[in-house]
């Protein structure tokens, strides 16, 4: 187990430096002057573009620019954006909003969706079974746009002009785990709908099997057979999907924090490649990479945990 | 029960991201009824840190305007007036002698005096220090030999037309005359910097602009860290000598998309929004009552002709029937949801010179325009070019098929992603067909519609991406710039202006207009015609 976790974590080192230089290169690539183009609409003086350019080793080689920050990386520098901003804060803070709102919306999922799983797979072919079945199915088919500016004007603005409480705020982070309420649903609502009819699916299909049959016979008690022997064999599929969906959850934010004015890294990316701010884009691209390595990792040894089959050497 | 280590991880992580949450600053925005409570703006987030020098977007000004005093304001009839300066004189509009109020004082306490004035502006501009303001100041004596150009450094840090008289009064000489000085001290470009601001090699500080110490009505609470603080916070300077605001506190809240500030303007979480989304205006207008401000703005968004980069285009009867093949009338009102007005001059109405009705070829005439199209034997396919950011995607298309639909031409849509790339491509000559592009100007003058867009010299260094070149033009410039007053310097202006909607190099399509609300917490919100709130004004509501 310690030797697979540690040929794990070494095989994680060229992805990421592999990572840093196609990103760089991407962004390097594309059409617009970073210098010039700071100014909106209006042309700059040449000299002056010419002088930031200098400043900003603009100048130079790819490779060299290159090296000039992948050296700086090294030595814990991560580079400035041209604002003179230190890249390291600015994702640092960022990327703190993007944790509370990926958790609280991966909890969410776990929450709501397996539990909406489990309710419908235990009623199945019932009403209560249909009604998950077709209010999941709206979900899965409502753009976030949508379900993010509807919420936002229902729960967070009429709620609030009629009763004059404010339950959910419209936007922004100052009111702690309040914020992220909102948002997190957003963001998971697709995620809730896939989940709960995933867990319904695995978990009718395992109560079928006859292990079940043979703990039923064996005269066990329904919630030790349903929690122990269905729902643990039923939750293998269920971590994979909630492993990969982290990574999503916090690179594809965009939307969600544009609507609720959340300051994360979604945003971040999405403003910073529009600006052609390398440091800030390849930055956050990496630190991804990682959240997703690890996402996967760590699904890959609750596959052990949560069946005594799989054994890692 | 090895299954529920999972959910105890699980619940950790919860409790992980509970923790996180609770970390967040723990300003509580409630209602804006206490006293206390800052009066709350919407803003976009700033370019830069606050380097009054290197400022020259709307945001980073807007926070700048409630730190500093300008030397002059805008009256009703938005002529110049005195405001930090005591008089502003001149007797051959190219020496300048400005003196400035004795009761000034910086927010550190220190006396704000001339010398103040001359520092920043020779900082802002010489060319070692890249600021964007730069050339704002080329019109000044000495300017040169501060901006030698690129690999070369300037022999000087001072303008030799630049000088202080005695502790209030300063002097200003140009290279030429210019009527409209005055007119440009408004802008930020123009605030003075203390003493505290340099550091021993004479450079701005990082410091200083995270914490900028100004003149003007308030000052900021702590050090601005750009990319992570959400609010910019600022109280009242009591040291302020002329009318104050009638509220201590005052709040910037840095939103991304004008749609969410607009629902939490409407849940009552900020005080006041300039710019309301498209989609806001109708809800705007039908319930906010007095709190919604429809008014002019200074911006005009054109379609330029690649005059330099193609020949195409050179018969000025075909720039004409494409002008007047297009519907703008329309366009701003089902387009725009009324948040741009058609345009017919290429000054735009908020300023003296102004003429409605100037631009007969903006006039909607479908029939005439494909007569004088076919006469003119126009080219049977159109490049019409333009960025796809900031809402230019929906109208661009309006454009392309009026012209269609009115000239019996194809039209190919060439959509980049930022202005810049067209700027790329037509100094490349890559891109050889019609391009959108708007101006802002720097300073309320008429003359700065036509200069800076359409002057030769503005091919090099301006926006004058048309290419256009004219020197009868630019003799009328002239002109007017050397004018004894504002009045007649307008006179030669309009007439260049005529010139131009004679030649159309490029064509004015609508004018931007000013779209703003405000709560029912705040009372008196006017924004002057720099697009700023005019805090003096501004009350609280209990």
């Amino acid at each position: 187990m310690g030797r697979y976790l540690i040929r794990r974590l070494l095989q994680a080192i060229p992805v990421l430096l592999g990572a840093t230089l196609l990103i760089y290169a991407v962004v390097f690539a594309l059409p617009g002057d970073p210098i010039a183009s700071m100014s909106g609409e209006k042309r700059m003086d040449p000299d002056i573009v010419g002088i930031l350019r200098d400043q900003y080793h603009l100048n130079d080689p790819f490779i060299v620019q290159y090296w000039h920050y992948i050296s700086g990386v090294f030595q814990g520098d991560f580079g400035r954006t041209f604002a003179g901003v230190e890249v390291s804060e600015i994702i640092a803070s960022k990327f703190q909003v993007t944790l509370n709102l990926a958790f609280t919306a991966l909890v969410m999922e776990a929450v709501i969706g397996v539990g909406l799983g489990l309710y419908a797979a235990l009623r199945r072919g019932r009403a209560q079974d249909t009604l998950v079945l077709a209010s999941t199915l709206v979900l899965i088919s409502i753009p976030t746009l949508v379900t993010g500016f509807v919420l936002q004007l229902l729960l967070g603005v009429k709620l609030k002009q009629s009763t004059g409480i404010e339950i959910f705020p419209v936007a922004g982070v100052s009111d702690g785990l309040r914020s992220y309420l909102l948002p997190a649903f957003v963001l998971a609502g697709t995620s809730i709908a896939y989940l709960a009819r995933l867990t319904r699916t695995n978990l009718a299909e395992t109560l079928r099997a006859d292990y079940i049959r043979t703990a039923v016979a064996k005269g066990l008690p329904r919630r030790r057979v349903i929690g122990r022997h269905a729902l643990r064999n039923a939750l293998i599929p269920l971590v994979t999907y909630l492993g990969a969906d982290l990574g999503t959850l916090m690179g594809g934010a965009v939307i969600t924090e544009t609507i609720f004015n959340l300051p994360g890294i979604g945003q971040e990316l999405f403003r910073s490649v529009y600006e052609r701010q390398q440091p800030v884009v390849v930055g956050i691209v990496t630190l991804l990479v990682l959240v997703y390595i690890l996402a996967n990792l760590i699904v890959d040894l609750l596959y052990a945990v949560l069946d005594p089959r799989i054994r890692y050497e | 029960m090895r299954v529920f280590k999972g959910a105890k991880i699980i619940a950790g992580a919860a409790l992980l991201s509970l923790g996180l949450a609770a970390c967040g600053s723990g300003t509580s925005t409630g209602d804006a009824g206490g006293a206390d409570q800052p009066v709350r703006m919407r803003i976009g987030e700033p370019q830069k840190l606050f380097y009054p020098s290197d400022t020259v977007e709307s945001e980073g000004a807007e926070v700048l305007a409630s730190i500093f005093a300008p030397l002059v304001k805008y009256d009703e009839d938005k002529k110049p007036v005195e405001f930090v300066a005591e008089s502003i004189k001149t007797n051959d509009n190219r020496v300048w002698t400005i003196k400035i109020k004795s009761k000034f004082t910086w927010h550190n306490g220190e006396k704000l005096i001339a010398q103040n004035y001359v520092d920043a502006w020779n900082y802002a501009a010489n060319q070692e220090n890249a600021q964007s303001t730069n050339y704002f100041f080329a019109r000044v004596r000495g300017y040169d030999a501060l901006n030698p150009g690129e690999g070369k450094t300037p022999s000087t840090d001072k303008m030799s037309g630049l000088r202080a008289l005695d502790e209030e009064t300063f002097q200003v000489t140009l290279k030429q005359p210019f009527s409209q000085f005055l007119t440009m001290l408004g802008y930020s470009a123009f605030y003075p910097l203390p003493k505290a601001a340099f550091d021993d090699n004479g450079k701005v500080t990082e410091a200083y602009a995270k914490k900028p110490i100004g003149q003007g009505m308030f000052q900021i609470d702590k050090p601005y860290n750009k990319g992570t603080d959400q609010t910019i916070n600022l109280t009242q300077y009591e040291g302020f000598p002329l009318d104050k605001p009638k509220f201590k506190k005052l709040q910037f809240k840095v939103y991304n998309s004008a749609e969410t500030a607009w629902n939490d303007l409407q849940a009552g979480n900020i005080d006041i929004q300039e710019q309301l989304p498209p989609s806001a205006i109708s809800a705007a207008k039908a319930e906010l009552g007095d709190r919604y401000i429809d008014q002019e703005d200074a911006s005009i968004g054109y379609l330029g002709f690649p005059l330099v980069a193609s020949d195409v285009y050179d018969d000025p009867r075909i720039r004409r029937a494409i002008s007047m093949a297009i519907d703008r009338k329309t366009i701003t009102e089902t387009v725009f949801s009324g948040t741009r007005a058609p345009a017919d001059d290429f000054i735009n109405p908020l300023l003296p010179g102004y003429r409605p009705g100037a631009c007969q070829a903006c006039v909607y005439d479908p029939e005439g325009a494909k007569k004088l199209y076919e006469e003119a034997n126009g080219p049977r396919t159109l490049q019409l070019g333009s960025n796809m950011d900031n809402g230019h995607k929906e109208w661009i298309e309006a454009v392309a098929n009026n012209l269609r639909s009115n000239l019996g031409v194809t039209v190919e849509l060439d959509q980049v992603e930022k202005f810049q790339e067209i700027l790329d491509r037509l100094e490349a000559k890559q891109y050889t067909g019609m391009f959108r592009s708007g101006w802002l100007i720097d300073y309320p003058s008429a003359e700065n519609y036509l200069t800076p867009v359409f002057s030769t010299g503005a091919i090099k260094t301006g926006a004058n991406y048309a290419g256009y070149s004219n020197t009868d033009f630019d003799r009328l410039l002239a002109k007017g710039d050397s004018a004894a007053s504002l009045e007649e310097g307008l006179k030669y202006y309009q007439q260049a202006d005529d010139l131009l909607l004679r030649d159309l190099p490029m064509i004015p399509i609508f004018y931007y207009r000013m779209n703003a609300a405000f709560s029912e917490h705040v009372r008196g919100v006017r924004i002057n015609l720099l697009n700023q709130v005019e805090w003096a004004s501004v009350e609280k509501v209990a």
